[in-house]
Parts: C-alpha cells; structure tokens; sequence
C-alpha cells in the first residue's frame, strides 16, 4: 500500500509537472522551477520573521507568494530589450536567495532555518504524513495536495489552452489580437508558483526542477502540436516515475534522484532513437 | 549411502531452520534516526532488537535523503527513536503524525525545558554533547522498550544500569581533561555551533564560524571577531567537523596566520554523525573520548610550559 501511495503522488506531481514544464520550455523559462526552488528562502525567512515562529502554513504562504514575484520579476526584466531570459532568471533568484542568506545571517543567525529542513518534503516518507478524519485515515497529505495542484493545473490549463498556444508561438499576434498577455501570463506564472511550492513540499526540490523541464524537453523532440507535446510530456514523465521508482527498489536509493536519472535516461535514449532513424537526413543537412 | 547422507544433512538443516524460530521470540525491531541514538538502543537491547539506523557514518542530518528501502524500514518498525528539537528537520513532524499510530518517541522528551538551550524560540538540538543530558535521553529509550518488550525487561533494565555507569565515568573524566586546561585556554573554535551543551557542561567557552544550520554562511563581521579574538587570547587550534566541509575554517586558519599568530587546525570532531562502524569512534563513548582528546591535545600546545 506504502508503494502505491508514493508511485501516485509521484505520478500526479510529474504530470502537474509535464504540463507546466511544457509551457515553460517553450517560453525559454525552464529553469523557473530551480529559481523558485532557490528565491523561496527569502520567503521562508519573511514569513518566519513575520509569525515569529517556524509555522508550515506561513512559510508555504511566504514561498508561494515569493514564487509568484520570482516569476513576475523575471518577466519583467525581460522585457528589457538588453536582457535575455536567461540572464533575467539568474539575476532575480540569486538575488533573492542571497537577500534570505542575508537575513538569516542578521535576524535567525541561531536558528536551523533553510528550505531543505522545512519547507522541502521527502518522497520516501509520504504514506506516513497521513490526514485523519475523526477516526479514519484519509491517506497522505502530500497525495491529496498533489491531486489538488494537478486538477488546478488541468482545469486551468483545459481553459485558457488555445490563449496560452497563441503566447507560446506567436506572442505579437496573440497581442494584436486583443488576448490580455499580462493577464494570462501572471496566470501561468501563478499556476507555477503554486505548483513549484505545492511538489517541493510534497516530495522534494530535485524531482520537481527535474520533471519541470526533463519531459518537456523529451517531448519536444517527438510532438508536431502543442496537444501532442503535452501528451507526451505525460507519457514520459509517468515512465520515468515507474522506472525511477523500480531502480529506487532494485538499489535501495534515494527514489526522486532516481525518477530524474530515468528522466534524464529517457531523454537520451530519445535523442538516440532518433539518430539513429534519420542517418540519411543528418547527412543531407550536413552536405 | 551418499545420497543417505545427503538426506540426513538436508534434514538436519531444515531442523535448525525450524528450531529457532519455535524457542526464540522474534527481536523487537527498532529503528534509530541517528548513529548516536542507535548506539544507546544497541547498549540496551544488544540480542534482544533488530535495529537499523537511518543516517549513517558522516550523514549530516539536514543533508539526509530517504532511501526506498528506510521507507520500508520505518514501515516494519516496532518502535522508532529520534532526536526530536528539530534535529531531523522535516521528518520531525512525520514523526509526529507517525506517533497517532505507531511507537514513534523524541529520546529528548525527557529533558526538562530548562536544562536545553534557548536560542529565542528556537532549542538547540545538540544534546549528546553533554553526557549528563545524554544519560537522560539513555532513560527515556530504557522506559519505552521496556513498554514495547516488558518480557526482558530485567535484561534491559541490567544493560542501562551498566551503560548509565560507564556514561558517569565518561562525564567525569571529560571534565577531569579539560580541567588540565588553563582556564584562559578553554575556547572551542568549530565550523557550526554544535558545541554549544559541551561548552556548558564542561567549562568551555564555544564559537562557531556558522549558524546551528549547516546551510547558513557566516558574515565577514564574524570572521573579523573571530580573528581578533584567536589573535588577543592567543588560541593555537581550532576543529573541524566530520560531516561540515573543512574549507570555511581553512580560510579562517590562513587568514590568521597572516596577522603572525601560528594557528593550527586541532583536529577532526564528530558533531552530527558518529566515525565508522567498527571502530571506537563508531561507539557513542569513543566519540565523546575521540573528540575530548583531540581537544586537549591540541589547545594544550599552546601553553607556555610546554
């Protein structure tokens, strides 16, 4: 049953993940989720000094709302003709993260207060995180959030599909159109934020910087449509939980490393594949 | 005839196979967070549990990662012990959910809040670092084995006696070596303020290059009291740690020597995580002894009798 509990948190983080991941790659801001997974120190360390106190729910308040301004600073320095998106993520994160670093460093000097120890869950320890009604366990919390986030994210998503396709692929046209780009955006960037914040509390940063971009990518090598770059990115990243999860059980490591090596493997083993089908076209290009 | 034989021993080997599991009970199985909490549980039960311990030799606890198979672990166990103060970070408040329906238990339940140390809110969760406080911790693991195994009770209770006198012993001697410290000597330099109960209990005074977080960096303004206060009180040594990277207090080490003063790195101290399996330090004792020896040895250089 434990087994059953983690393969299915981890299936609906890295399809919450895929999703978002997909949207973020064709924007060039993959790398939001590792950003946020940093800047969300600055606002665990606000929300500490605010309560007082090491409160769960503040800090997930503090780190979803300092996501959110990751997100909107990055945004915003792009628009910056001098600035790429690279640049505009690397400058607003390490920022932030060095600005909690600070604070920690005047105001909590004492005190063991950093995002690996209370904001970022453990994937192994979900069945035991359980939410009790009255008598009855209702099973783990990190599941029952996880299943919030990816039906925010499908309905969402579901919504504002062809707005965000227009974003995507023709951003002027979507503007001359009369599509509220700002609006949409801020949308998009809440939906991360929250999906971030929500997956680094359910099972940990490394699988969630992983499956934001891995699958993504995967399926940006096979899709034609954005519909199909979705799907696939689903495809992908429930395989790489399956087979991460079973070399997690086959060398008793830890399980979201392993889900990213899968990740990561199936992405190579992609990008053979299709060297391997289309000899004659790379020697065409070549030529 | 062969093949008799053959017959015979497989016999017998299924006998042996079957003997033990009717006379003996099965061992209460326990899980450990840590390896000095571990080493306790092992000092009561010896034959009597099965215990695994979570984080092993040279694991910081903040930078612990579950593996699948300590998720199978802490699913078996009959009874698991942590640190608790928020030592193990997150985990913490699994284990406290953990406890509606398991034998989950804090060893530092049973220290009064007036013997920790209070930094504002905020208890520093170091406690093995004074043995007395320890020999409370040996306590609370006697009281609940004794609630999840009642049967050896007897055999436990012996094992604490023996393990509680030995931790006398070891609480006095550390204090008799650090008493052959001159007094303006006994200044603890480490990489992270994990000396802070050791300090007390001990007549030490204790500083720290970083935060109780091994995460946390330290400020310049630190470095520069830091130096100052080795440089005027003429300290030869300060320590690192097992499971703190060595660099922060190299550069401290090179930074000094630049002003003249002859600073020395005094050493390897266990904090967070205990030495290897098998070996003395692998031992709560041995690292208490490892740790107070190293200490001594190397503030005592700079005396000037010596």
């Amino acid at each position: 049953m434990n087994d059953i509990w983690i393969l299915a948190t981890a299936s609906l983080v890295a399809s919450s993940c895929a999703l978002v991941g997909v949207l973020l790659v064709l924007r060039r801001l993959s790398l939001l989720g590792d950003a946020i997974s940093h800047s969300v120190l600055l606002g665990i360390v606000l929300a500490y000094l605010v309560m007082g106190e090491r409160s769960e729910m503040a800090m997930m308040v503090g780190a979803v709302l300092m996501g959110l301004l990751t997100a909107g600073l990055t945004q915003l320095l792009q628009k910056n003709p001098h600035i790429q998106s690279d640049v505009s993520i690397g400058v607003v994160f390490t920022s932030f993260f060095a600005l909690g670093v600070v604070l920690i460093a005047i105001y909590a000097g004492q005190i063991d207060l950093d995002q690996e120890c209370v904001l970022y869950g453990e994937i192994a320890f979900v069945p035991f995180d359980t939410v009790v009604w009255g008598e009855q366990s209702l099973g783990p919390r990190a599941f029952w959030l996880a299943l919030a986030v990816f039906l925010i994210n499908v309905v969402v998503i579901g919504v504002a599909f062809e707005r965000f396709k227009l974003m995507a692929f023709h951003p002027l046209l979507a503007l001359s159109l009369g599509l509220s780009v700002p609006f949409w955006h801020a949308m998009l960037m809440t939906l991360v934020s929250l999906t971030t914040v929500a997956s680094f509390d359910a099972v940990g940063a490394i699988l969630v910087v992983a499956l934001l971009v891995i699958p993504a990518s995967s399926a940006y090598l096979v899709a034609t449509s954005l519909k199909a770059m979705m799907g696939w990115a689903l495809v992908y990243a429930q395989l790489s939980v399956l087979l991460g999860y079973g070399l997690a059980v086959w060398l008793d490591s830890a399980i979201a490393a392993s889900i990213g090596v899968m990740a990561g493997g199936l992405l190579l083993l992609t990008l053979a594949i299709q060297q391997l089908l289309k000899p004659k076209a790379s020697q065409l290009n070549l030529s | 005839m062969k093949r008799l034989s053959i017959t015979a021993w497989f016999l017998s080997f299924v006998l042996v196979l079957f003997v033990p599991s009717s006379s003996w009970s099965a061992p209460l199985k326990v899980v450990a967070t840590t390896g000095m909490i571990g080493d306790v549980v092992q000092q009561l039960g010896q034959d009597k549990i099965a215990l695994s311990t979570l984080m092993g030799t040279g694991v910081d606890p903040h930078l612990y990662k579950a593996t699948h198979g300590d998720m199978r672990r802490l699913q078996q166990a009959e009874v698991i012990f942590y640190n608790g103060l928020h030592l193990e970070g997150k985990m913490q408040s699994i284990f406290h959910k953990m406890a509606r329906s398991k034998a989950v238990y804090a060893v530092s339940e049973g220290i009064p809040k007036s013997d920790l140390i209070h930094y504002g809110s905020v208890v520093d969760p170091h406690i093995w670092f004074d043995v007395s406080l320890w020999q409370q911790a040996v306590e609370t693991v006697l009281e609940k084995l004794i609630r999840h195994d009642p049967k050896h009770q007897a055999f436990y209770n012996a094992n604490a006696k023996r393990y509680l006198q030995t931790l006398t012993a070891l609480h006095q001697w550390v204090l008799d070596q650090i008493n052959t410290l001159a007094p303006a000597q006994r200044v603890l330099i480490t990489a992270h303020d994990a000396f802070g109960y050791f300090g007390r209990a001990y007549g030490m005074e204790v500083r720290g290059l970083q935060g109780i977080s091994t995460v946390a960096e330290f400020g310049l303004h630190d470095l520069k009291q830091l130096k100052d206060l080795i440089v005027a009180r003429q300290i030869p040594a300060v320590f690192v740690e097992s499971s703190v990277p060595k660099k922060f207090l190299q550069a401290l080490v090179a930074g000094v020597s630049e002003s003249g003063h002859d600073l020395k790195i005094g050493g390897e101290l266990y904090s967070d995580a205990m030495g290897l399996a098998n070996t003395a330090e692998g031992t709560y004792v041995g690292m208490v002894q490892h740790n107070v020896l190293t200490i001594v040895k190397a503030l005592k250089q700079g005396e000037p009798s010596q």
